[in-house]
């Protein structure tokens, strides 16, 4: 805002006329003024030469207003509750199903931590679908016209999404998680050995499933951005994120089912729930994590590409 | 919409009484009303579907995914055909295992051969259900020949088998309990008793004696399959056959009939004891063969202990081609699935469904309508991708390795191949209204379609990791069961095989399988039909 090198020109000393119209081609040479004289917060959007404070004010703005827009959804807070739940329930009962009937005879070398994260297969997809809906949900509705003339820069609206859905993802995602690694610890039957919580690996596969989750969001938030259509976006992501697995499990060619385990989003993204046997993984627990995050930069470039060249 | 078609045609029929001394009447629209039958809803539901491009392109990527995700599946498995050991050449006898020990006279005409199979026990670290002791009428002693067997199993009680896939079950064993067999040859037909004492006789059985000579061996044997071992841990999974023995001990045993002794010849007596030849039948299979041969035979006076491994029986297929190369349905029904559930959302984000009821305000025949279309739709462009995915992976399979013997060739013509082609149609045509029973019910896009493909991919995702028993029933009762469509594995009872319905081995038969996602499909209707009704649009 200091410099102006765009044109803008400084900001004058406040007008003191209250209520009258000052000439619309002056807009943004003064402060303007709401009625009754009140300021209104001036957002100014320029190329470039912003300061970082305006530029940070900006994006609270922004991320206020889409935080705003999803928490007064009710379908938002059913799938949030969805994503904890599902995960910790179907974790829950895939570790209580464990049992040592077909371990080698030298004995389980179940791995009880990913067991018990088994849920996240199923809460991703509740996922996928509230964070698909944080793009398609407006254009369905035609809300995003309105979203993109209070903010006009599109990328910060992008980014203001993925800020908030993400949180909510983590919120929601961390609770299943936590919920999923106290009740897998509590039901594991006899024969496997309990976990303790606060174990390296533990927390880093409890970490990096919220983390994968997130990302998962991501993912789904591009996609929505750039097909714009709620049940392409779900089903393209639902679809992006199942594939590999089920195509691996179809394949009997080693080869071709470690490259889908290495590179495919979900199967690389979820080695980081191992904790046993790491260095037998198809790709390192973090390693894994980064090709998921490829995949929703991916997606979200793709998603911005697409905001940013096609009209709303 | 439906609604629109002769309206517009006013003719002055009905008018010309007018009204009369009795005041003043109803009024009537002077319209002739407008066609509203089920063929007018049926059209008009027809004329959304196919003027909606987007949805055409959904149905589209359905069958192009269908179709890629199955030939990646069935490119994909390449197969190593250079193990052409342990087949002894003939096609008939790759199919079937015939290894055995036997313990044999020839049977000229009609006989019988009786024995008491007092123990049956199992070699050091044997686990074989199905090992078997008893007795055997055989063409001969090549593999692959016809038999019949009449025997007492480990834990299936008495047994009755013949031509390798027939399996009649007699009573119980209980326990240690020796059980007298009996096997009669009388003109065409061989017929199997039991008796626990050797007085009182029960009829297992009785059989023809096609495909057997006059003169055949008969005799005792014993067998026991490899013991399979399930190693599963979350995400893999891996298969031990281990070799298996199993020792029978014979006594009072009578070969009756034209045998190279007479009429009548008393084994047990010790008349003609080199009558009795003593062979092991068949190439000793799996990791077996390495030990060298399994079995023998020791005779102590009229008691025969007779050691034998191996098994009689139907050999399934190494892989369900068929299945494998379907697989792409697994992915393509996500496509279905979201088709589904817009048919009906589209309308509730729109406001559409409005003028639709107001055309046909019948509620629950619009929706049969709608399903009716839809599923006519999904089950053409189902079948169509079946059918592609079908040719275009059997060849892939082919130019893969997998080739017979080990892998009997199929065509579109076989019985199971065209009941999985035609069953992928109709599976894809439950999924998509399955799918619109739930956007019905839910009228939210995202949630529907997560809900309907969810229960489908769940349990294919996690099936390697969740233990059996959750597994074969998450197939059984879940949507997920309608894949048992497309399995064209043979079950035999008498021959353990390692399951997996991940794999293709549902636990249930195929049409009961689809007949399970049908019920889903029919109450998810139903509810959403009820809902159509009590709930305003």
């Amino acid at each position: 805002m200091r410099d102006g090198r765009r044109g803008l020109r400084e900001p004058v000393e406040p007008v003191e006329s209250v209520g009258t119209a000052e000439e619309p081609e002056q807009a943004g040479a003064g402060e303007p003024r709401g009625r009754g004289g009140q300021r209104v917060r001036e957002v100014r959007y320029a190329a470039g030469g912003r300061s970082v404070r305006a530029g940070l004010r900006d994006a609270g703005y922004a991320a206020r207003a889409e935080w705003t827009k999803l928490r007064t959804v009710p379908s938002t807070w059913w799938l949030l509750l969805a994503v904890a739940a599902v995960t910790a329930a179907i974790g829950a009962g895939a570790v209580s199903g464990l049992s040592t009937a077909h371990c080698p005879p030298a004995g389980c070398r179940e791995d009880v931590v990913k067991t018990s994260l088994a849920g996240v297969w199923a809460g991703q997809a509740a996922v996928a679908a509230l964070a698909s809906l944080a793009f398609t949900a407006e254009y369905g509705t035609g809300t995003i016209r309105t979203t993109l003339t209070a903010v006009p820069g599109r990328l910060r609206v992008l980014a203001a999404k993925s800020a908030v859905v993400g949180a909510a993802v983590l919120v929601a995602g961390g609770a299943g998680v936590l919920g999923a690694l106290l009740a897998g610890r509590a039901l594991v039957p006899a024969g496997f050995t309990a976990y303790d919580l606060g174990a390296g690996p533990v927390l880093r596969a409890g970490f990096g499933t919220a983390l994968y989750l997130v990302l998962v969001a991501l993912l789904a938030l591009g996609l929505g951005a750039a097909l714009r259509d709620t049940a392409g976006a779900v089903a393209a992501c639902l679809g992006v994120l199942y594939a590999s697995p089920l195509v691996a499990g179809m394949l009997s060619d080693p080869e071709w089912v470690e490259r889908l385990q290495r590179y495919g989003p979900s199967s690389a993204g979820l080695a980081v729930q191992s904790t046993v046997d790491t260095a037998a993984l198809p790709i390192g627990p973090w390693a894994g994590l980064g090709v998921l995050a490829a995949w929703s930069a991916a997606a979200l470039a793709l998603g911005a590409a697409v905001l940013r060249r096609r009209d709303a | 919409m439906s609604a629109g078609t002769g309206t517009g045609t006013g003719t002055d029929t009905g008018t010309g009484t007018g009204t009369g001394a009795g005041g003043a009447a109803p009024y009537r629209s002077k319209l002739p009303p407008a066609r509203d039958g089920f063929w007018q809803l049926l059209r008009a539901e027809f004329t959304k579907l196919r003027s909606v491009d987007r949805w055409l392109l959904t149905l589209l990527a359905g069958v192009v995914v269908t179709v890629l995700v199955s030939l990646v599946s069935a490119g994909g498995s390449e197969m190593a055909t250079s193990d052409d050991g342990g087949g002894s050449g003939t096609e008939a006898a790759d199919r079937v295992a015939d290894s055995f020990r036997f313990v044999h006279r020839p049977l000229a005409g009609d006989g019988s051969v009786t024995a008491r199979v007092t123990d049956l026990t199992l070699g050091r670290g044997t686990d074989a259900p199905w090992a078997k002791a008893g007795l055997i009428v055989k063409a001969g002693t090549e593999p692959g020949s016809p038999y019949v067997a009449l025997m007492r199993t480990h834990e299936h009680g008495v047994r009755l088998q013949y031509g390798f896939e027939h399996d009649v079950a007699g009573g119980a064993v209980a326990g240690d309990a020796p059980v007298w067999l009996r096997l009669t040859r009388e003109g065409d037909r061989l017929t199997g008793y039991e008796s626990a004492d050797g007085e009182r006789w029960r009829e297992v059985g009785s059989v023809s004696a096609a495909g057997l000579p006059r003169t055949a061996r008969a005799g005792l044997f014993v067998a026991a399959p490899e013991t399979v071992r399930v190693e599963r841990s979350f995400g893999s999974l891996s298969i031990g056959a281990g070799p298996s023995e199993a020792t029978g001990v014979f006594d009072n045993v009578r070969l009756e009939g034209g045998g190279s002794g007479g009429s009548s010849s008393g084994a047990g007596g010790g008349s003609g004891a080199g009558a009795w030849q003593d062979e092991a039948v068949g190439p000793p299979s799996g990791p077996a063969a390495a030990n060298g041969p399994v079995g023998g035979t020791e005779r102590a006076g009229g008691t025969f202990t007779v050691t034998g491994s191996g098994d009689i029986g139907p050999r399934p297929p190494a892989g369900d081609l068929t299945w494998m190369s379907l697989a792409g349905a697994q992915v393509g029904l996500i496509a279905f699935a979201a088709l589904g559930v817009l048919f009906i959302t589209a309308e509730y984000k729109r406001g559409m469904i409005r003028t639709t009821f107001t055309a046909g305000p019948r509620r629950g025949r619009v929706l049969v309508a709608k399903g009716v279309v839809l599923a006519a739709a999904a089950f053409a462009a189902g079948l169509a991708a079946a059918v592609v995915s079908f040719l275009v992976g059997q060849r892939a399979l082919r130019a893969g390795g997998h080739r017979p013997p080990q892998f009997p060739e199929v065509s579109l013509a076989d019985g199971p191949a065209l009941r999985a082609v035609v069953g992928t149609g109709l599976l894809l045509a439950l999924v998509a209204l399955f799918a619109l029973g739930l956007g019905a019910l839910l009228r939210h896009t995202a949630a529907a379609v997560t809900l309907v493909v969810v229960p489908f991919v769940l349990p294919l995702v996690l099936g390697g990791g969740l233990p059996l028993g959750a597994v074969e029933w998450l197939f059984r009762v879940t949507p997920v069961a309608g894949f048992g469509v497309q399995s064209t594995t043979p079950h035999y009872e008498q021959v353990e095989t390692v399951c997996l319905p991940e794999d293709g081995c549902m636990p249930q038969g195929p049409w009961t399988g689809l007949g399970v996602l049908a019920v889903w499909a029919a109450v998810v209707l139903a509810l959403a039909a009820w809902r159509l009704r009590r709930r305003d649009a």
